[in-house]
């Protein structure tokens, strides 16, 4: 039963974690970025490494991937996935100035964590929809890294040393998914040898399939509401 | 598990659970997530409340526009002025109850609406007072943001005990301003405001006059949300 309790803290910690987290470049990080002109890459891999290690609707998503991963190959293989989605986007996405709604991707991502909640609870095998888990995977990922990229763009980001900040904040990113995902992936894998992961694993989705309802939800009232002001 | 070759697409395990589980799950992931967002995050975050459960709970209480302190000894505009309104004059009765009311009697806020640069002069009184000390009041006013992510820029012109006051105040910026009177005295008293200026009144129930208070009649009818008329 210790192991059951276990499991429940880390998913109430996952679901509990404050919500201005999901958007974190706020405060004084935002002001220096926005003062920032020239390269500065080590301020700006830092900055995307928290953005990753405190966007939880980022690491739900994760937790949904690497939910039935058991190989660490396979592990790999869709982080990578996720990985070259999220950083073509966020390149892109700042270099052209695609100018999306920041609400309306994030909504996307919260919908991402249910899609991969529902896929491991077999859903999409009983409605007889089968898409390829890698193509979902790296598609999302292009969506992740819209989100990201939306983030950045809103702060007003100096052309002057635009591209290397970029490039540092994307390697941020990795690290900092990188530093999630060892902490999921320690998680999991004790997880998966107790006993309770049998019984949990099915509430555990559905938890996740609500946290990405509420996510997105959450996303889809502030386009109505407050809409693009940031 | 046995090894894949790489060309192959890798299915990794998935949970099987019956259609109606799933289907309960899915539903009732739908139906709890919409009521997670639209009872608690909309209230608390948004200033929205469809359902009125933010209310209830408290939830909305949450919710806060950012403020905005501004100066309010120092201005500098025009000593002459024009303005597009017309002068009003009111005298606004305002029945609290003793202490023993709580807040919904015995402190209320009272505002009116007032454009930037517009000069309201005001002179009011506490009858039925008798120590200076029961008495509180808080001279402010106060920008009024609907959403999410607006400031809201505040300034505060007096805190303090006193049976009286009379002035002039020029609007420092669109808004609303006024006082909230709260009597922690053991008996009821009735606060007769007069104002005369460019101003309008805010009506019953919105923020400014959420006490519901009529303006130009006795103190007897000037609170129908509070029937303990004093006197």
């Amino acid at each position: 039963m210790r192991q059951h309790h276990f499991a429940l803290a880390v998913l109430a910690f996952l679901l509990i974690a404050p919500p201005a987290l999901a958007h974190a470049i706020g405060g004084t990080d935002a002001a220096f970025v926005a003062a920032t002109r020239g390269a500065d890459p080590f301020p700006f891999l830092y900055l995307g490494a928290k953005h990753m290690v405190t966007g939880y609707d980022h690491l739900l998503f994760l937790v949904g991937v690497i939910f039935f991963l058991y190989r660490l190959k396979d592990v790999l293989l869709y982080v990578t996935l996720f990985s070259l989605g999220h950083s073509t986007t966020l390149l892109l996405g700042v270099i052209f100035d695609l100018g999306v709604s920041s609400h309306l991707v994030d909504m996307v991502i919260g919908l991402s964590v249910s899609y991969k909640a529902f896929e491991n609870l077999g859903g999409f095998r009983t409605i007889g929809f089968e898409l390829d888990n890698r193509v979902a995977v790296g598609g999302f990922g292009l969506v992740h890294g819209l989100g990201l990229a939306t983030k950045l763009q809103a702060l007003g980001l100096n052309p002057d040393g635009l591209i290397p900040n970029l490039v540092s904040f994307n390697i941020g990113v990795e690290i900092g998914q990188l530093i999630a995902l060892s902490l999921i992936l320690v998680v999991m894998t004790f997880w998966r040898t107790t006993k309770s992961f049998g019984r949990l694993a099915v509430a555990a989705n559905a938890l996740l399939f609500l946290a990405g309802i509420v996510l997105a939800g959450e996303q889809l009232a502030g386009y109505f509401l407050v809409g693009d002001a940031r | 598990m046995t090894d894949q070759p790489s060309t192959q697409p890798i299915a990794p395990v998935q949970l099987k659970v019956s259609g109606k589980t799933l289907a309960l799950i899915t539903g009732g992931g739908l139906i709890a997530g919409t009521l997670i967002v639209v009872g608690a995050i909309m209230p608390a975050e948004y200033n929205v409340d469809p359902l009125g459960l933010g209310k209830l709970s408290g939830i909305a209480r949450l919710w806060a526009p950012d403020e905005k302190k501004i100066d309010t000894n120092t201005g500098s505009g025009p000593l002459a002025r024009q303005y597009d309104v017309p002068l009003r004059s009111d005298i606004i009765e305002i029945p609290l109850t003793d202490f023993m009311g709580g807040a919904k009697g015995s402190e209320l806020e009272y505002k009116v609406h007032m454009k930037e640069g517009a000069t309201l002069i005001y002179d009011w009184q506490v009858i039925g007072a008798e120590k200076p000390n029961d008495f509180h009041y808080d001279f402010h006013g106060h920008t009024t943001p609907g959403v999410k992510g607006e400031q809201m820029t505040v300034a505060t012109y007096k805190q303090a005990y006193g049976l009286s006051q009379q002035g002039a105040l020029t609007a420092p910026f669109d808004g609303i301003q006024g006082w909230q009177f709260s009597n922690s005295g053991d008996k009821p008293v009735v606060v007769r405001v007069k104002l005369t200026g460019f101003y309008e009144l805010v009506p019953a129930g919105e923020e400014g006059n959420l006490a519901g208070i009529v303006a130009n009649v006795p103190a007897a009818q000037a609170r129908p949300a509070v029937p303990t008329s004093p006197q």
